[in-house]
């Protein structure tokens, strides 16, 4: 199996094409058998009682958080449709909706950096060394937010940062309304960035793949209603939180 | 890249019934190429930039060619000659642009062995493309036709997604023109699609320049009498006057009525990925007369929305002028 495709360059040199899209099988494959494993796991573990969603609600997202969320949701199946269909044999006139939507997630992206810098405790999302306790020891509670999901936002993070810079220099490839495209880049080089771009997009297929599975898991629902209605109850909070580690503003 | 003039190793099939061609042609898919008069065939193979494992030679089958008369109009076998198109009398005394447009393709040689279909069918002339270089058209990354010091002169005008190659068909316009249907069959039965839809650009199909997909055969043209004796012109302007492709050609039918246009369908060939239908000049023209204002302003409206690129602007004066001329003939 390989990474990449290779070609000839216009010097009869050989370069790298892009990613290998064999690949996406291998993902998809791959992320399949280990959301499988995880349910049986996780079917065969005794569950406890799922905490009380009556009574006092905290507030978990801000609904400008929410609306960043679900944006960045839509903006992000919109480019892996819009980029992976074509290549599976799906044709349709993918790419102005692809580089529209990767413009909406840039801008969305970059008002995210900015939020979580001078608005957001950006701390919460931290990883430090004590968080690695937590699958260890059940009764270690994760501040806001838990191991898992600030392993997915970082995953997240380093994913979208790269598939977003690389795409940027591959928008500068193509005419737009605000210019015409450049052919300045070697073909070796625009190989590399289609080789990033491609396989950040596979690794997002299994990342978001994972993000969804949890996002439903029974146990895991009541973040999803937060991310929907901003709120999870207190005895959520409580039964899932350290409450000296997560202090919720009145 | 070198040409060797000799044929690569290649599995032929020469298959007489058109159940076999078509269980050919699904068992090969991207790896058989169809041959019809192999004018598009053989330097893509000789110059190793097409590297099909079976060649599925169609000229044994008979139900592939010939002109015949229906009770809607005419239908032709793909596997016809451009020089029996040319001759036939049914179509040069109904539908005579299109045996005009076919006296226009290449040269006597190649019309006596091309076939309507293999003309519609092949592949665009981009020399980047066609030296077997990795552009978009054959799966790479770039389009080395479209850069400041790329020989691009004969590239497209209009409708261009990364590729900017042209569609060197005569006939595709002249057809594109009468409205014509073409057949397509595979081993699960036959589709009809218009011509128009036939051909596809690269926003949605890079990599090829028909609908038609692995395991399919185009096997007829069907023209309605839609268009038949309507009043027409074709002219096809290319560098030299035989053996060449257009650097933009137009087919024009129009119906008149009362010194007025009551309907036109014009299409223009080179300058773009498709045989590119001028809409908004056939709605211009409707219900006007053909004065010269309405002429003038009809050809300034064809080129609205042209891209140049560095070397392809002086497109822009020449259709306008071909469809002045289509109009005022």
């Amino acid at each position: 199996m390989e990474f990449a495709t290779l070609k000839k360059d216009v010097w009869g040199r050989e370069v790298i094409l892009g990613a290998s899209w064999d690949l996406l099988w291998v993902i998809l494959a791959l992320t399949f058998i280990g959301i499988a494993m995880h349910a049986i796991i996780a079917a065969a573990k005794k569950r406890k009682a799922a905490p009380d969603s009556s009574g006092k609600r905290i507030e978990r997202h801000e609904k400008i958080d929410r609306i960043f969320h679900w944006v960045m949701a839509v903006s992000m199946f919109v480019l892996l449709i819009t980029g992976i269909f074509p290549k599976i044999g799906i044709e349709f006139a993918w790419l102005t909706i692809h580089w529209v939507a990767g413009l909406l997630l840039t801008v969305i992206t970059i008002f995210h950096i900015f939020r979580s810098i001078f608005w957001q405790n950006i701390k919460d999302m931290w990883i430090g060394l004590k968080d690695f306790k937590e699958p260890f020891d059940e009764s270690y509670k994760p501040g806001k937010y838990s191991l898992a999901q600030k392993s997915m936002h970082a995953s997240v993070t380093i994913l979208t940062l790269l598939v977003i810079v690389s795409g940027i220099i591959m928008f500068a490839l193509i005419d737009t309304p605000w210019w015409e495209r450049t052919n300045a880049l070697s073909e070796d080089i625009l190989g590399w960035v289609f080789l990033i771009h491609g396989l950040v997009s596979l690794a997002l297929v299994a990342v978001i793949s994972l993000h969804i599975y949890f996002g439903l898991r029974p146990e895991k629902l009541f973040y999803t209603r937060s991310m929907i209605k901003g709120w999870i109850s207190e005895h959520e909070k409580d039964e899932n939180h350290d409450q000296e580690k997560w202090v919720v503003k009145d | 890249m070198p040409s060797y003039d000799v044929m690569p190793e290649v599995q032929l099939y020469q298959p007489t019934e058109v159940d076999d061609a078509l269980n050919l042609a699904e068992k090969f898919r991207q790896q058989g190429w169809l041959l019809g008069g192999g004018q598009d065939t053989y330097g893509w193979l000789k110059d190793r930039a097409k590297n099909p494992t079976a060649l599925i030679d169609l000229n044994d089958i008979e139900a592939f060619k010939g002109i015949k008369a229906t009770s809607t109009g005419i239908e032709i076998g793909a596997l016809t000659t451009l020089r029996d198109i040319i001759r036939n009398p049914l179509i040069n005394d109904h539908f005579e642009i299109l045996a005009k447009a076919a006296g226009r393709v290449a040269s006597p040689q190649i019309r006596n062995v091309g076939t309507l279909g293999g003309n519609l069918i092949q592949d665009t002339r981009c020399w980047y493309y066609r030296r077997g270089l990795a552009c978009y058209r054959a799966g790479g990354n770039l389009c080395y036709a479209d850069s400041p010091e790329a020989m691009n002169r004969e590239h497209a005008l209009f409708n261009a997604s990364r590729c900017v190659a042209v569609s060197p068909s005569d006939t595709a316009t002249a057809l594109v023109a009468l409205n014509a249907t073409m057949v397509i069959k595979n081993i699960d039965g036959d589709r009809e699609m218009s011509a128009e839809d036939f051909f596809v650009g690269p926003d949605t199909h890079i990599t090829q320049m028909t609908a038609l997909e692995p395991g399919e055969i185009l096997t007829g043209i069907k023209l309605s009498n839609e268009w038949s004796n309507a009043r027409y012109y074709f002219e096809k302007i290319a560098d030299r006057d035989v053996w060449d492709f257009a650097l933009v050609s137009i087919a024009l039918v129009i119906k008149e009525e009362a010194n007025t246009v009551k309907d036109s369908r014009m299409v223009c060939g080179g300058v773009a990925c498709t045989p590119y239908r001028l809409n908004k000049v056939e709605q211009y023209l409707k219900g006007n007369p053909l004065s010269e204002k309405i002429i003038t302003n009809a050809a300034k409206i064809a080129s609205q929305g042209a891209e140049t690129l560095n070397y392809n602007h002086f497109k822009i004066p020449l259709m306008e002028n071909l469809v002045k001329r289509a109009l005022r003939s």
